[in-house]
């Protein structure tokens, strides 16, 4: 399936792997500006357990650019944003072969 | 004048001989001189493509031919590798490099079997293949290289029969164990180049610090279900603490996912065609990496400029979703993490570390102990539940999701699949109309007996107290014993 665009002032958020499997989802759409260090604990609000199980050890990308969460949590107000029409990823590690 | 007469006639045969004879050497000599020159300009072209068309650095390689021989590669494999050899991005020095590279390939299943093929098949001098598992009757849909005749033989063998009828020329070690931390460095130092076709988190860091340490380029791959990833990792391989090598598995995946999250191939389903591409994918990157031509010495180059900067060594982690749009999506990674701790300058993991056995990469991706949540007395046996009257006394609850369900199920039980988190799923089944307030007794069923155990604390916890039934279990060990003690007809998928 593809993925419609996201609606003004929103950005599309990619799930994959182990992400689907625990939002039962492809992709959300969220508001944007969010900070990518507040990212996470917005996802554990709509999805309980989300972040110990799936979000702790993905990747994350934002337009495909791979972005260092633990480095952006330093960052506080200087920390990067995302924006109205980005695309972000949540990139679990699949293991199997 | 006679006798002058006869000797003039005689001198003049003899000139006219020896114009003809001089006029036939002159012939022979004019071809003669037409042919060296042929060779001389034949010579001279070679000698141009050698310098002109192939670096100083490929001379050595391209002529480094067996004794006695006039062409580098052998009748056989001119012809063999001849569709290859003619694409400009091999030629005669990318396949020289195949044929003097040692390739260890870890794992040799849906990743390993096509990945192994290709690289047979394109002429890598040296495979190495790491496996420590039989054949099984469930891998063949998707390990092209095994057979219905092998099964029960190790995959490293059969692997090797494949591969043998595919390419004889090509020189393959057994490895036929389980690649672990104290003999890793070992087995891989003797190679050029990896290919990760393992199957679990615990093989993905291990192999990853080994080729780090190693200083191996590592091609990772991996799939379930219907996606997979795909990752060049410590490409340039530099020492460890030079920022300018490729990332290693821990600079992208610094935590490993929890135990129990972890889903196998036999847990969470994979489709052939996916890993296959994965593997494939992975021989492609394979060759490419060992065909390489060297960076152009030009002037109008930037000398400072790292190989490790350059476009086509920007790693990138590739993922491929076969029902999505797009299909493949490539993430841009960053180089080493600062932090990382093995290819960082301040590494915690080292050579020492890792043959000393010191590193247990077991408990550092964690254990999954069954679960054992129920007291035995709210656990049933499958051979007991079969013994209950069916009378409408009891509902049997199913916990597997939709897809398992349809494939067998048992008559008049209900389905409520379920999801990891006991409110959902709490909800679903009073929807569904399983958990009704009718005093019945519930029996809870499952493929392996773990998430009924889930499904039934939560019934017991959440809603016993609020509803009468007068017994909650699960069925111990689910459908698995249901078949080994009940019905050996019952689908073994």
């Amino acid at each position: 399936m593809s993925i419609p665009r996201a609606p003004q002032g929103h950005f599309t958020l990619l799930y994959f792997a182990a992400a689907t499997s625990f939002t039962r989802k492809q992709y959300d759409f969220f508001p944007a500006p969010v900070k990518v260090a507040q990212l996470y604990d917005m996802l554990e609000t709509k999805y309980s357990g989300i972040k110990a199980k799936v979000l702790d050890s993905s990747a994350l990308t934002v337009n495909l650019d791979y972005v260092d969460v633990g480095e952006e949590a330093g960052k506080g107000e200087a920390g990067m944003l995302i924006h109205d029409g980005d695309e972000v990823a949540i990139i679990p590690p699949v293991s199997s072969g | 004048m006679d006798i002058d007469g006869t000797t003039t006639d005689l001198h003049v045969s003899r000139l006219r001989a020896q114009v003809i004879a001089t006029e036939a050497q002159l012939r022979s000599l004019k071809e003669q001189l037409v042919a060296a020159e042929q060779h001389a300009e034949a010579a001279r072209h070679l000698n141009d493509a050698y310098l002109g068309g192939m670096p100083a650095e490929w001379i050595g390689e391209a002529l480094s031919r067996p004794a006695g021989r006039r062409w580098p590669l052998e009748d056989e494999e001119y012809k063999r590798y001849g569709r290859q050899l003619i694409v400009p991005e091999v030629g005669l020095h990318g396949q020289l490099r195949l044929k003097n590279a040692k390739v260890l390939v870890i794992g040799v299943g849906g990743l390993g079997c096509p990945a192994a093929a290709y690289l047979a098949g394109a002429g890598v001098g040296t495979l190495g293949l790491v496996d420590a598992d039989d054949v099984e009757l469930s891998n063949l849909h998707r390990q092209i290289a095994h057979s219905t005749e092998r099964i029960g033989t190790s995959k490293v063998d059969s692997a090797l029969e494949y591969l043998q009828a595919l390419n004889p020329l090509v020189n393959y070690i057994r490895h036929p164990f389980a690649l672990i931390a104290e003999r890793a460095l070992q087995t891989i130092c003797a190679y050029d180049l990896v290919l990760d076709c393992t199957d679990h988190p615990t093989s993905r860091y291990l192999v990853s610090d080994a080729c780090v340490i190693a200083q191996k380029p590592l091609v990772s791959a991996s799939a379930l279900k219907t996606e997979g990833q795909l990752i060049v990792l410590n490409n340039p391989p530099r020492p460890p603490g030079d920022a300018s090598g490729g990332p290693c598995y821990r600079c992208v995946f610094p935590t490993p996912p929890p135990a129990e999250s972890v889903l196998s191939c036999g847990e969470g389903g994979i489709l052939g065609p996916v890993v296959g591409v994965m593997g494939v994918l992975q021989a492609l990157e394979a060759v490419k990496l060992l065909t390489a031509k060297p960076k152009p010495q030009a002037n109008f180059v930037n000398l400072t400029t790292d190989f490790g900067d350059t476009e086509s060594t920007k790693p990138s982690l590739l993922m491929f979703s076969a029902y999505s749009m797009p299909q493949f999506r490539s993430v841009r990674m960053r180089p080493r993490r600062k932090d990382c701790a093995v290819c960082s300058a301040q590494p915690t993991i080292s050579a020492q570390s890792l043959t000393s056995g010191s590193l247990d990469y077991i408990a550092f991706c964690g254990v999954t102990t069954p679960v054992n949540l129920l007291p035995p007395a709210l656990r049933m046996t499958a051979s007991d539940f079969s013994q209950l009257p069916r009378d409408g006394s009891n509902v049997l609850i199913d916990v597997r999701d939709e897809t398992q369900y349809a494939i067998c199920a048992l008559r008049g039980s209900i389905n409520v699949p379920w999801t990891g988190n006991a409110d959902s799923w709490l909800e679903q089944g009073v929807l569904r109309g399983a958990l009704a307030q009718d005093g019945r007794d519930r029996y809870i069923i499952c493929r392996l007996g773990n998430d009924s155990q889930l499904a039934a604390k939560a019934v017991i916890d959440r809603m016993s107290d609020q509803l009468a039934f007068a017994t909650v279990k699960d069925i111990k060990n689910g459908f698995r014993a249901w078949r080994a003690e009940v019905d050996p007809s019952w689908p073994d998928y």
